[in-house]
């Protein structure tokens, strides 16, 4: 990945955090050089775009559009794309926080609370569906 | 990839569905923290693919369900 990308990458991220939301290509330069970049980054999974608008739909752990998976941090309530995500918007900030969601069999709501690395619902468990190998096959299904 | 009450609210959920992997929320919360940590950082580049399958090794998650293409 060459530094010009690089650099993208990391404005489009530092741009998402700061404004709680993904950033639109104008907002962070010329319209048609970001989205060209972005298209590259999404080939590179650095980041995946809405194929239907170009516009971004994950920046991970970061979702840019609302799901299941809420998590309080940092003073915002953020998306995340699935429980790992969830997880990890509190790694990638490197704050405490909470996640709420719900079970997908019964809908009962649940929230876990993480402070130093601990969760305090270590009775939840994690299921993964899709193989390693086939993550990125369609990574909005996985 | 979701957060289930328990094994049974798992079984349930998958029908007839293949099982994938099932770990529990403390593993996952140690993994996103392994996986996500260095995303904000100034000088982050893209991990390798041994790299991110070292990850998931030392976090004892091996074998044909976790290796990376």
């Amino acid at each position: 990945m060459d530094a010009s990308l690089l650099d993208l990458r990391n404005r489009t991220y530092a741009a998402f955090v700061e404004l709680g939301r993904a950033p639109s290509a104008a907002e962070l330069g010329d319209e048609d050089e970001v989205r060209a970049g972005w298209r590259q980054l999404h080939d590179a999974h650095a980041l995946v775009l809405n194929p239907a608008t170009d516009e971004i739909r994950m920046a991970n752990p970061f979702s840019a559009v609302p799901s299941a998976y809420r998590v309080q941090a940092d003073g915002r309530w953020w998306y995340a794309n699935c429980a790992w995500d969830a997880l990890g918007i509190l790694a990638a900030l490197a704050v405490d926080g909470r996640v709420e969601s719900s079970c997908p069999d019964c809908g009962e709501p649940y929230a876990v609370e993480i402070r130093d690395r601990s969760v305090d619902r270590p009775d939840l468990l994690f299921h993964c569906l899709v193989p390693a190998a086939h993550w990125w096959d369609d990574i909005v299904f996985t | 990839m979701n957060l289930f009450r328990s094994e049974e609210h798992i079984a349930r959920w998958l029908g007839s569905k293949t099982p994938g992997a099932t770990i529990p929320a403390q593993t996952l919360c140690d993994l996103a923290h392994a996986w996500w940590d260095t995303r904000l950082a100034p000088d982050w580049r893209p991990r390798t693919r041994d790299e991110n399958q070292s990850i998931l090794e030392r976090l004892g998650l091996a074998g044909p369900f976790w290796t990376l293409p």
